[in-house]
């Protein structure tokens, strides 16, 4: 909380539309999120949440709008020049399984953005894999399973330490813990609490539970039939 | 073994020693409990915990593959081992299941009208005709219009598809309704609709329900008593209200302790959750003792690691854990130390 | 046929892009058949000049005269239109060989196929019946083996058998000829009882997976009796199959034309199988288009049905059916199987095929021939080994093919689902005949036909696979680090849907030697003296009362080859995760396929415990 500031926001959507066919998902949505600040996005099912979180993450391409990342306008670069800009906005998933391959184990999963971006190094890779299961609080031996192997908890950590292994400075978190059983919502959530306060990242915190939102975000946002109505 | 029954009613259920396995997997593992008559008794547990194979084992319906043994008794009926005429007699006119909500809880081939008219000419000899007309009036009474009859399942919202399972399942005025996560996947506006349904109509035929869930928020809301289950046995037993006051296994402390509705307001300054460590046992691979000593705060190397704990029963409560006279006034704080 | 076209199209909406390739097709395929004379690269003028007076001299003037006479000279296109404008005015042409009208014998061999398709499809329902009704009373379990070995038999064989059961050793029925309704009951059951096998099989499969819906539990909590709900779940199971039933009309058509040869019917199946040897193409394209219509009216009379059953308000609703539950034959059984053919094999290699020894003609099993000898005094196991290693060789050859086939076309989602459907409307036999009479009879040209019909069901695999993935989370994700989309193709995409894929292509093996040796029974594959499975069969009709092992041979081996088409099936089944059947009506659930394509990447301990969680039926939210 301490970062909030009024400095440029890391974030700044503004006046995003997405259409799906003839009907406008998202509408004309503006908001924007500064480091270290967490902005919570609440509404019922199939309000476009997913949707917001989709077009920020340029992976479904908005209608018409502006997001400016970092100072840059994301929605007019092509995807060439886009591609190495998108490690340093990551997505969390709802579905613990289904944001890694089902095929690929923990460790390479994790690893794989490195080898994306160009950066592995074989000697100080694996080490680097190493402490990314440790911050988010798994074993090495962790490390050796494919995801099905896991439970859902432990699967959304992993897709969070592979977020991490990108060194991004926004997560879009879409409904990080509402596919897991109550009892390790919470651990999930004091990891994000702990990661935002140890690397100053912003967040995008999509949930449609009321009182976590509220407990988790500085600001909150309510979302209703592709509008936003801020309080 | 026994739960005691609230002074004030009758016993319509009584489960005894329940077990469930799948080959050697045993998936619930000695459960007993009692549903009064006219209460609403939440069911709640994790994935895994074996709550939705009680729930079917109640009505007595168990999947294939499934051995069960215990009792399960409604009334002078033993449903366990009970020939299936004996149980199907039972299935609309004494029990019925709400299943969980999904497109495929009614059958997508048929109008929803013609499902529930299905159901009435199967208990009641009467006409076609007349069967589709009361039919058309178990679901006005929900609130689906009855120009809606026609439609089909995937034509309905979640919500109304859920109003007409519960239209379906309180046809022949049950005494006992089974609702298995009735509003899992719905919205909290939509869900609190079906659940204040569900209460009211079982409420105005003097229908007992037995909800499972893994919704504490629901089970505050609309149960009379719980029964918490972690993998597969009973942990905690009680009037809702005393087990959200003052809860008296650590597993339910840990539970109620985690969820934000505990702490409102950011302002204290306490942004850390309590959190359970760990995750649940997978049945397959079951630790030796308590199932949940290797989650829990409390505990000690011997006893909890090696015995599993029996129910016990004090002032109405029940609850299986060595040590839970030890669980301190605040049980907060021992999971805020586990982060 | 602008009609047909339009039921066909509406019959199946997965996207309008599918229903173009699928009049592409179907226009690629008519094209064919106008174009036989020319593809055939034969001079058509010396067929005709031969079977009008075989003494005269082929000279060139009386050559030309003939080209004249049938417009030959004029190039492909134009023989096309002069074939296509001629079918608008329903002239049909003439036949090459006896110079008359092609229109009435097609007509006269179409109404003796109906009447015997009317037949078979009788007996196929009183099959079905007789599977579905106690899988239903029992409300569960499946149709088990016996169904499935059933499907297995190629009409082929089965007509084999039953003329040497039925009409030769016991004499009951007659053989031969289409007199009276005794002449329809054999080809009738050889052609039915396949059909009927596969019809209960899909519906008896679907049954129990149907029967453990969330809304049977619903419906039996309700009070709902168990009649009523049986009666519901079928209602269910229905719609889905519709299509598949009106590919079992198809399959009755390529069936029919062995079966007629097998019985000498008179049918429009035996008159295209004539036509084509004895190049007679006029005659030929009239058949085939008869038989091609046949096809394609039943597809779309069951779309129609299928339209019915689903009334209005479900049109959209793209319903699938549960993935059913493949029954499993215990792994000994295709390891026996194959362990008694390879055996045989590989002692019949070690043996001559050729070796004609006239003093040993037609004898019984002995030591120093352990399956007899044939016609010639040749050794039967040792063709037989032979016989498979081409028969065999030629199906794996096919099978390559078809799977790079549709690893490439895989990603090109309409083109595999329009291409399929046509491919589900032709029979083997058919395509072979039509491949035959442009290229003559032969093993590359069996191949070839086998080839063009097998890769579509694997590209459709392929492409739903393509698509599930497509759809999966995880490729935002991969998209969200940056990866290019060469790095997702060739690390996500293509290992996800290879391996299941080639797994399905190898266990279709099988099926696709029994289609070789189908056409080669029909003289459309290997020719003699080659030791071919199909050939083998055929050769030894001839002699089937003096030397039944001969014949018993190569029947018993195809029996256990298609006994381990069926045990294979069910792994395959498993894999597809009923791709075939459900990826067209568009599947609900893409992630649960996902997740069945998947399943194979798991250790055998955690599908245990996979299965455990699923069997404890607690809801994964």
């Amino acid at each position: 909380m301490s970062h909030v500031s009024d400095v440029n926001p890391l974030l700044d959507v503004r006046d995003l539309v997405v259409r799906h066919g003839t009907r406008t998902v998202v509408d004309h949505v503006s908001f924007d999120i500064s480091p270290g600040e967490t902005l919570g996005l609440i509404g019922p099912s199939g309000c476009g949440k997913s949707s917001t979180a989709m077009a920020v993450l340029q992976l479904r391409r908005p209608d018409s709008g502006e997001v400016w990342f970092d100072g840059q306008e994301l929605t007019a670069m092509d995807e060439r020049r886009l591609r190495p800009l998108r490690q340093t906005m990551q997505p969390v998933f709802q579905d613990p399984y289904g944001s890694l391959s089902p095929r690929h184990r923990i460790r390479d999963a994790i690893a794989e953005p490195l080898h994306v971006q160009g950066s592995w190094d074989r000697t100080t890779g694996p080490a680097r894999v190493a402490e990314l299961l440790e911050r988010v609080g798994l074993d090495p031996t962790h490390g050796d399973r494919r995801p099905h192997e896991l439970s859902g908890g432990q699967c959304q950590r992993a897709g969070i330490a592979r977020a991490l292994a990108c060194e991004p400075k926004l997560l879009i978190l879409d409904e990080p813990v509402s596919a897991l059983d109550p009892s390790l919502r919470a651990g999930i959530l004091n990891l994000l609490a702990e990661l935002q306060e140890r690397l100053g990242l912003g967040y995008l915190f999509i949930c449609h539970d009321r009182a976590l939102v509220r407990h988790f975000c500085d600001r909150v946002a309510e979302m209703r039939d592709g509008r936003l109505s801020s309080s | 073994m026994s739960t005691p029954s609230t002074p004030s009613t009758e016993v319509l259920l009584s489960v005894r020693d329940l077990r469930i396995s799948f080959g050697a997997v045993e998936a619930v593992r000695g459960l007993s409990f009692d549903v009064h008559e006219g209460e609403v008794l939440a069911v709640v547990g994790e994935s895994g915990a074996g709550k939705s194979l009680t729930a079917r084992a109640l009505l007595g319906m168990p999947p294939r593959g499934a051995t069960v043994t215990g009792s399960v008794r409604l009334g002078a009926d033993e449903l366990v081992d009970a020939p299936r005429s004996v149980r199907s007699a039972l299935w609309g006119r004494r029990v019925a299941l709400v299943p969980q909500d999904a497109l495929s809880a009614l059958s997508p081939v048929h109008q929803v009208a013609d499902q529930l008219a299905a159901a009435v000419r199967s208990v009641d000899r009467v006409s076609r005709k007349e069967a589709r007309a009361r039919a058309v009036a178990a679901l006005e009474e929900v609130g689906i219009a009855a120009d809606k009859a026609r439609a089909y399942p995937h034509e309905f919202s979640g919500g109304m598809r859920q109003r007409a399972v519960i239209a379906m399942a309180m046809l022949h005025q049950p005494d006992l309704v089974i609702a298995d996560e009735p509003t899992t996947a719905q919205d909290p506006e939509t869900q609190k609709q079906v659940l204040d349904l569900l209460a009211t109509r079982t409420g105005a035929a003097g229908a007992s329900l037995v909800l499972v869930t893994h919704d504490l928020a629901t089970v505050r809301e609309h149960a009379d008593r719980m029964v918490v289950m972690y993998a597969g046995r009973l942990v905690e037993a009680g009037p809702v209200g005393e087990v959200f006051a003052r809860p008296r296994a650590p597993y339910t402390a840990g539970l109620l302790a985690s969820v934000p509705e505990a702490h409102p307001v950011r302002s204290t300054g306490l942004r850390r959750l309590p959190a359970i460590a760990g995750a649940p046992p997978v049945p397959t691979d079951l630790p030796p003792g308590c199932a949940f000593a290797p989650r829990c705060p409390l505990t000690d190397a011997t006893r909890c690691r090696t015995e599993q704990p029996e129910p016990e029963t004090h002032d109405g409560r029940t609850v299986a854990c060595h040590r839970w006279r030890e669980l301190p006034d605040n049980p907060a704080e021992l999971f805020l130390e586990t982060v | 046929m602008t009609l047909v076209a339009r039921l066909l199209k509406a019959a199946r909406t997965p996207g309008s892009r599918a229903g173009l390739t699928r009049l592409g097709c179907l226009a690629a395929v008519l094209a064919t058949v106008g174009l036989l004379p020319w593809l055939s690269g034969r001079d058509p003028a010396l067929t005709v000049l031969r079977a009008r007076s075989a003494e005269q001299e082929a000279t060139e003037e009386a050559l030309d005269a003939i080209r004249e006479d049938l417009g030959l000279g004029a190039g492909p296109l134009s023989l096309l239109g002069n074939w296509a404008s001629g079918l608008l005015r329903g002239d049909f042409g003439t036949s090459w060989v006896s110079g008359t009208d092609v229109l009435p014998s097609v007509v006269a061999g179409l109404q003796v196929s109906l009447s015997l398709m009317g037949a078979a499809l009788g007996v196929a329902l009183l099959v079905a019946c007789a599977l579905v009704a106690p899988v239903l009373v029992r409300a569960r379990g499946s149709a088990g083996s016996l169904a499935a070995m059933l499907v297995a038999l190629p009409e082929f064989l089965l007509a084999t058998l039953a003329l040497l059961v039925g009409g030769v050793w016991l004499g009951w029925l007659p053989t031969s000829g289409w007199v009276g309704p005794q002449y329809m009951v054999l080809p009738a059951l050889a052609l039915g009882i396949p059909a009927g096998g596969l019809l209960g099989r899909l519906v008896a499969d679907a049954l129990p997976a149907v029967l453990e819906e969330r809304w049977v539990e619903l419906w039996r909590g309700a009070g709902v009796s168990q009649a009523r709900i049986s009666a519901a779940a079928l209602r269910r199971v229905l719609p889905p199959l519709v299509p598949q039933f009106g590919m079992v009309a198809v399959g009755l058509t390529g069936g029919a034309v062995a079966v007629e040869v097998v019985f000498a019917v008179p049918g429009i199946g035996r008159t295209a199988l004539g036509a084509a040897k004895s190049q007679d193409l006029p005659l030929l394209q009239g058949s085939v288009l008869a038989l091609l219509t046949l096809g394609l009216v039943a597809g779309a009379l069951a779309a129609l049905v299928r339209r019915r059953l689903l009334g209005p308000a479900l049109r959209d609703a793209g319903l699938t059916l549960p993935a059913a539950r493949p029954v499993r034959a215990h792994p000994a059984v295709p390891v026996a199987l194959g362990a008694v053919l390879l055996t045989c094999i590989g002692w019949g290699l070690l043996r001559d095929p050729y070796a004609v020894d006239t003093t040993a003609r037609l004898q019984a099993p002995s030591w120093a021939y352990p399956l007899g000898t044939d016609g010639l005094g040749r050794d039967v196991l040792a063709r037989l080994g032979h016989g498979a290693a081409s028969t065999v060789g030629t199906a794996a050859a096919v099978c390559l093919v078809s799977l790079l086939l549709a690893l490439a076309l895989g990603f090109l989602p309409s083109v595999a689902a329009g291409s399929s459907d046509i491919a589900n409307a032709l029979p083997p036999v058919i395509v072979g005949i039509l491949v035959a009479a442009a290229a003559g009879p032969g093993t590359g040209g069996a191949a070839l036909a086998v080839a063009l019909i097998s890769w579509p069901p694997l590209a459709a695999h392929a492409a739903a696979l393509v698509q599930e993935v497509r759809a999966s989370t995880f490729l935002h994700a991969q998209r969200a680090i940056g990866a290019t989309p060469f790095w997702i193709l060739t690390r996500h995409v293509l290992p996800s849907v290879t391996a299941p894929v080639a797994r399905h292509a190898i266990l279709r093996l099988p099926g696709i030697a029994l289609a070789l040796a189908s056409l080669g029974f029909l003289g459309l594959g290997a020719q003699p003296p080659a030791p071919e499975w199909g050939l083998l069969l055929d050769e030894s009709r001839a002699y089937v009362e003096r030397a039944p092992w001969a014949a018993l041979a190569p029947a018993v081996a195809l029996a256990v080859m298609a006994g381990l088409a069926v045990s294979l099936a069910a792994y395959a089944e498993r894999d597809a995760g009923g791709a075939g059947g459900t990826a067209r009506t568009g599947s609900a659930s893409g992630r649960g396929r996902f997740a069945v394509a998947f399943a194979s990447f798991r250790s055998p301990k955690e599908s245990a415990q996979g299965s455990v969680k699923e069997s404890l039926k607690e809801p994964v939210r």
